[in-house]
């Protein structure tokens, strides 16, 4: 099989920048997921559409906006009233919804190429996404699952907290060049390390 | 040891020396100083030169409402003008410079201004700029030739040309409650806040907490004052709930409790770390702000009240505290309130000599005449300073009997020999913040003083602020604004043990002392009280007109020091008290604003890059990129010494010829899904898109709601209820909001939903006579045939292992087809293809090319679909589908947009065979020297390699009925004059017999 080739790929530089003589306060990763999903359900059929989320991923999502589940290989997060972003590390994800949402609950749209995933994590991760987005990155109000619509200028981005101290960020792959070299560079003050 | 400098006292580090220039001479102060405080140290007192009358001007403050001492620091080329050297903290290497002084600031020419102050008084531009006659330059000709000296001659520092090299950056943050100030009443507010356990963010814009506790003198809980708030802020820094930000100024209070803060990240540092921004621009979303940014001492006005050597009491007596620093041996004092003795008091341990304090007021308590005795200061009460004395540097002082219910003068001057003056004219609370967040000041009378509003924000006042001068007050106030700030109640506590000096917090209610010479009531724009008084004289009878005639409280001093003063004598003027005066609301920023920081940055210069998955092949493969909006396209793949002509046309003519193949991946690619998605095209779309059967593809034509044409493009139906609509590049996002807009708004019913996925799919264009065998000799899981895939079909198959769709469809003209991939395999596909491509004389070609062949082909882009244009106006009424309404059909036919003199989509060739320009007007009489009447205009144009002719598109009355006349372009701008024909809009191919195949 072809691999896939990723936008990250001549600026994606493994390694240790900025100032970090005194040791990183960042990681910077691309997940490369093999899926990624958007499925969005029509009015008042919500709940049937989390619970086939449950069933295919065997993820439980909680109520409210912005909710969210990972466990490492798989992740679902609300992202906009009925409409949530469902990632895989393996591919193929599609076809296992495909069939499980039917028209009268929603649809399913493959986003697997035209996102590209960058993770942060880190003590200063918090730090430095709150140079880009105006949301609240604190623990008790965005919690570990939880997953954010927003966006940077230009760049149209869904987070999802991964971690204490880690974040999944979406961004369309156009951007993402533009983006990773952004994030690159509001790293630099607290040192940070592509892996 | 500098001549100023006290043996002991003050909270810098003498043990680290460090080493600055001021104006090229070199000084030596310690860390922790300002520049202020080191270069009074070192015995300098002249600071800077006035704005207007360039008299010499030393330092009036300590701190951020310094209107004087205002210098130019030069970091390398870079220079930043107008920064207070009170704020300035020194570090090894600092650079500063005097301004707004020729050829130096001991020996100013522009000091010759002052001998002109009746001319230069308020409203010298306004009355000026009507202007007389000089010659044969009349009224504001004569003044604009001036402007160049005027602009020399008056004003502050002056901004550099060189590029800043610095790094500003925006940080957001949230919080539950923002304590403003951290002084007593701001740390405890703070600890209070944090104790219950809320996210807190104190903003400081000193380097240090502890606001006036750090030269008050005071013994808080049996600790020097400055020690206890060191210790305060040492718990808050160990709690994770708290953030504590000094050098952070608070600027501005917006709507929704945010407010803006700026912090000087670098300012202080020689060596800025690596990726370290010199500020950051911090919005802060607060729950509840409170307001702990205490009072500003108020300068009295009286003549020569603006001489070097001449202070405001607390800031000497902080500079004694803090620094170590005497602003002078002999010092006098002068004031209408008690807090001065404490100055004199403070100074005399810190070794002056305190030769006089003169009180406007006839009787002084006991406890204030036990201070003056302590400080070994003679009493002069019930007498007012009716002048200074000395050049640019104070030394002396006279003194005359004062009657405060008159304001009258009496007795002969007296003149007492002083190198400093210290003066106090009261305390005005801090209420720049409160005023922009909305509501009103109140004026106390007993304090004379405006207090903040009541709140119409989640804010809550503390300390000094609040007209609460007395420590403890503040740090009982402080408290309680913590707890409420959280929803919490206070419990009974023990309060803390004060020792402070007595003092009545109440001053005697005299502002100005009028006498001969200039008061000045704002030193920073050099209006002085008589200014005032000419502007009510001359009918400004409003405080916000005086503000603006004399510039009164304007700029970043925003009326720290002048505001009160500069009311009370407007108040006087009108017969008025101060409080039917009113005051003026106070606007952000509080104090100055790098414009850096507001941009804060903007990766890649200005705007994100978009790039298509091919963009490094690209490049990599000679194309030159162009930005089209966001994204990068590919202009030309130019051979070596090719012009962008040369190159272009090689390329439109190979693709012709033989095949060409284009990067489409920038069209903008929508999913519409859902049981209702055909139905919702057929409302969206002028023509009808439920009839399209899956596998095939349409050319679709959108209208606004007001009838204009909007976008075109095609949309392929995937699946019964899974179509992918492309747009054009350019509108894809507006197609976006448009389509969301009507599912939202309008249609709600409507089961669809709408994705982008523009980014989804890789898209590559191959078309020419050879496109076919290409695409055959590639792909595999389906033929290409007609049968197979027609015009518009639609068919799946792989290329190189890798799926595509395609659809054949054409821009071009030719026969072509569109290749989409996933996007992370596209420059696979890519490559696959061009490799293919290489036995049939496959070129890459670029928009250029593009954009050539859809002119000769007559195709419309938005160069046509301008937002001005109708259907009919392009020829795309064929379009408009009469069996069902869709956006825009109520509107197209209203009677403008069916008139026959509208613009209407013609060709053009220029007959004189040379290039035209996109922009050019058409005319039917050419008259070069007096361009008029056009009827139209060019929208695109290019050299045909079709028909080896300039030709162009262009919107031109009458159209149709014009084909085959000739005209003139009329291009005055680019000087391009010409004859043209008038020819269809399809100059190549009009019966599609090419692109049919």
């Amino acid at each position: 099989m072809v691999e896939r080739q990723s936008p990250l790929e001549p600026v994606l530089q493994v390694g240790s920048h900025g100032n970090f003589e005194h040791g990183v306060d960042i990681i910077l990763s691309e997940t490369q997921p093999g899926s990624i999903l958007q499925l969005a359900a029509w009015p008042g059929e919500e709940k049937k559409l989390i619970s086939v989320i449950r069933t295919v991923t065997g993820l439980a999502l909680p109520d409210g906006a912005g909710g969210g589940s990972t466990d490492g290989a798989r992740s679902v997060f609300g992202f906009a009233p009925g409409k949530f972003t469902v990632v895989d590390e393996a591919e193929g994800l599609v076809s296992a919804f495909a069939g499980a949402v039917t028209p009268a609950i929603g649809t399913v749209t493959d986003l697997s190429h035209g996102r590209t995933a960058i993770r942060i994590a880190g003590p200063k991760a918090e730090w430095v996404l709150a140079k880009f987005f105006a949301i609240d990155f604190a623990l008790p109000a965005f919690p570990v699952g939880a997953g954010r619509s927003t966006v940077h200028h230009d760049v149209f981005a869904q987070i999802q907290r991964t971690g204490a101290d880690q974040f999944d960020v979406y961004v369309f792959r156009s951007f993402a060049r533009s983006f990773w070299k952004a994030l690159c560079h509001a790293s630099e003050e607290v040192g940070y390390e592509v892996q | 040891m500098s001549p100023r400098r006290s043996d002991t006292g003050g909270r810098i580090d003498r043990l680290r020396t460090i080493r600055f220039t001021f104006d090229g001479a070199s000084y030596t102060g310690h860390a922790g100083d300002t520049l202020a405080s080191a270069l009074l140290a070192n015995g300098v007192s002249l600071f800077g030169r006035s704005f207007k009358y360039h008299r010499p001007r030393g330092v009036l403050t300590a701190g951020v409402e310094e209107p004087n001492a205002l210098v130019t620091v030069l970091r390398g080329e870079v220079r930043e003008p107008n920064i207070a050297a009170t704020m300035i903290e020194i570090y090894d290497g600092l650079t500063a410079v005097s301004q707004n002084r020729f050829p130096s600031l001991s020996w100013d020419v522009g000091a010759v201004n002052q001998l002109g102050g009746k001319v230069l008084s308020a409203g010298f531009y306004y009355k000026t700029f009507m202007g007389p006659v000089f010659g044969p330059l009349k009224g504001t000709r004569f003044w604009m030739f001036c402007e160049h000296f005027i602009r020399r001659a008056a004003g502050l520092g002056r901004a550099g040309t060189a590029p800043d090299t610095a790094r500003y950056e925006r940080m957001n943050a949230f919080c539950d409650v923002l304590v403003v100030g951290s002084g007593p009443a701001g740390l405890i507010a703070a600890k209070a806040a944090t104790d219950q356990g809320a996210r807190v963010i104190l903003a400081e814009l000193e380097p240090h907490f502890g606001g006036s506790a750090n030269w008050s003198g005071e013994v808080i809980d049996d600790m020097p004052a400055a020690d206890w708030a060191a210790r305060t802020a040492g718990q808050l820094e160990g709690h994770d709930n708290v953030r504590l930000l000094p050098r952070t100024t608070v600027w501005g209070y917006y709507d929704g409790n945010t407010l803006a803060a700026l912090e000087r990240v670098t300012d202080h540092k020689e060596n800025p770390g690596k990726g370290e921004p010199r500020h950051r621009y911090w919005a802060i979303r607060a729950k509840t702000v409170v307001l702990a940014t205490g009072s500003f001492e108020r300068p009295l006005v009286f003549p020569g009240n603006d001489r070097p050597g001449v202070m405001l009491a607390h800031a000497a007596e902080r500079y004694a505290n803090e620094y170590g620093v005497l602003p002078g041996d002999r010092i006098a004092l002068f004031t209408n309130n008690d807090s001065a003795y404490r100055a004199a008091l403070a100074l005399k341990k810190a070794g002056a000599a305190i030769v006089a304090i003169v009180d406007v007021r006839p009787e002084l308590s006991n406890e204030m005449r036990k201070l003056a005795g302590e400080a070994e200061a003679e009493i002069l009460a019930g007498h007012a300073v009716v002048a200074t004395e000395g050049g640019k540097a104070l030394s002396g002082l006279k003194v005359q009997r004062f009657d405060m219910a008159s304001g009258a003068l009496s007795g002969d001057a007296r003149s007492i020999h002083a190198d400093c003056l210290l003066m106090s004219g009261g305390w005005s609370p801090t209420i720049h913040l409160a005023s922009q967040a909305g509501a009103r000041a109140e004026w106390n009378e007993a304090l004379q003083a405006f207090l903040p509003p009541k709140p119409t924000q989640k804010w809550i006042g503390a300390g000094a602020f609040n007209g609460h001068f007395k420590t403890l007050e503040a740090i009982l106030d402080g408290r309680n604004a913590g707890l409420s700030a959280v929803g919490a109640t206070g419990t009974p506590m023990a309060y803390p043990s004060i020792e402070s000096l007595p003092g009545d917090p109440r001053p005697a209610p005299v502002f100005e002392i009028k006498a001969k010479g200039k008061s000045f009531v704002d030193f920073q724009h050099d209006v002085t009280a008589e200014d005032v008084r000419l502007a009510h004289r001359e009918g400004f009878i409003s405080v916000e007109h005086l503000k603006r005639y004399t510039t009164l409280g304007m700029a970043t001093d925003q009326g720290k020091n002048s505001n009160i003063p500069g009311l009370a004598i407007m108040a006087e003027a009108l017969g008025k008290p101060i409080p039917e005066v009113g005051t003026t609301r106070f606007r952000p920023p509080y104090s100055a604003v790098s414009i850096g920081s507001l941009a804060a940055e903007r990766f890649d210069d200005i705007k994100p890059e978009r790039l298509t998955p091919m963009h490094d092949w690209h490049v990599a493969n000679g194309a030159t990129m162009y930005a089209a909006g966001l994204w990068y396209r590919p202009m030309i793949y130019g051979l070596s010494g090719e012009t962008i002509e040369q190159a272009y046309v090689r390329e439109a003519k190979a693709t012709r010829e033989s095949a060409g193949i284009v990067d489409v991946s920038t069209l903008g690619k929508i999913a519409v899904q859902g049981p209702d998605a055909a139905e919702f095209l057929d409302r969206v779309y002028t023509n009808m898109f439920s009839t399209l059967a899956v596998g095939k593809a349409r050319y679709g034509l959108m209208l606004r709601e007001d009838g204009l044409a909007f976008d075109d493009g095609t949309t392929w139906r995937l699946g019964e209820q899974d179509f992918l609509m492309t747009t054009t590049t350019a509108n894809a996002g507006k197609v976006m909001q448009h389509l969301e807009y009507f599912l939202d708004v309008i249609w709600p019913e409507l089961k669809v939903h709408v994705t982008s996925v523009t980014d989804e799919w890789a898209g590559a264009a191959i078309g020419g006579p050879k496109a076919r065998a290409i695409l055959a000799a590639c792909l595999t899981g389906t033929a290409v045939d007609n049968a197979t895939l027609p015009f518009m079909g639609i068919v799946r198959g792989k290329i190189a292992g890798v799926p595509v769709m395609i659809c054949r469809l054409s821009f071009s003209g030719e026969m072509a087809f569109e290749v989409y991939c996933g996007a992370g395999y596209g420059t696979h596909v890519w490559e696959a293809l061009v490799e293919a491509g290489k036995p049939f004389g496959l070129v890459t070609y670029g928009l250029e090319a593009l954009g050539t062949m859809r002119i000769e082909k007559g195709h419309v882009t938005g160069a046509e679909i301008d937002g001005r244009t109708t259907a009919r106006d392009l020829h795309l009424d064929w379009m408009l589908s009469k069996k069902k309404p869709f956006i825009g059909s109520a509107m197209m036919d209203r009677e403008g947009l069916i008139a026959p003199d509208r613009l209407e989509l013609v060709g053009l060739i220029a007959l004189d065979n040379r290039p035209l320009n996109g922009g050019a007007h058409v005319v039917e009489v050419l008259d070069e020297a007096n361009p008029h009447d056009s009827i139209g205009h060019i929208t695109a144009c290019c050299y045909s390699p079709a028909l080896g002719k300039h030709i162009a598109l262009a919107l031109i009355k009458g159209g149709k009925a014009r084909h085959g006349s000739r005209a003139f372009v009329s291009d005055p701008l680019r000087n391009r004059f010409g004859p043209i024909e008038i020819v269809s809009n399809h100059f190549y191919d009009s019966d599609g017999s090419r692109m049919h195949g």
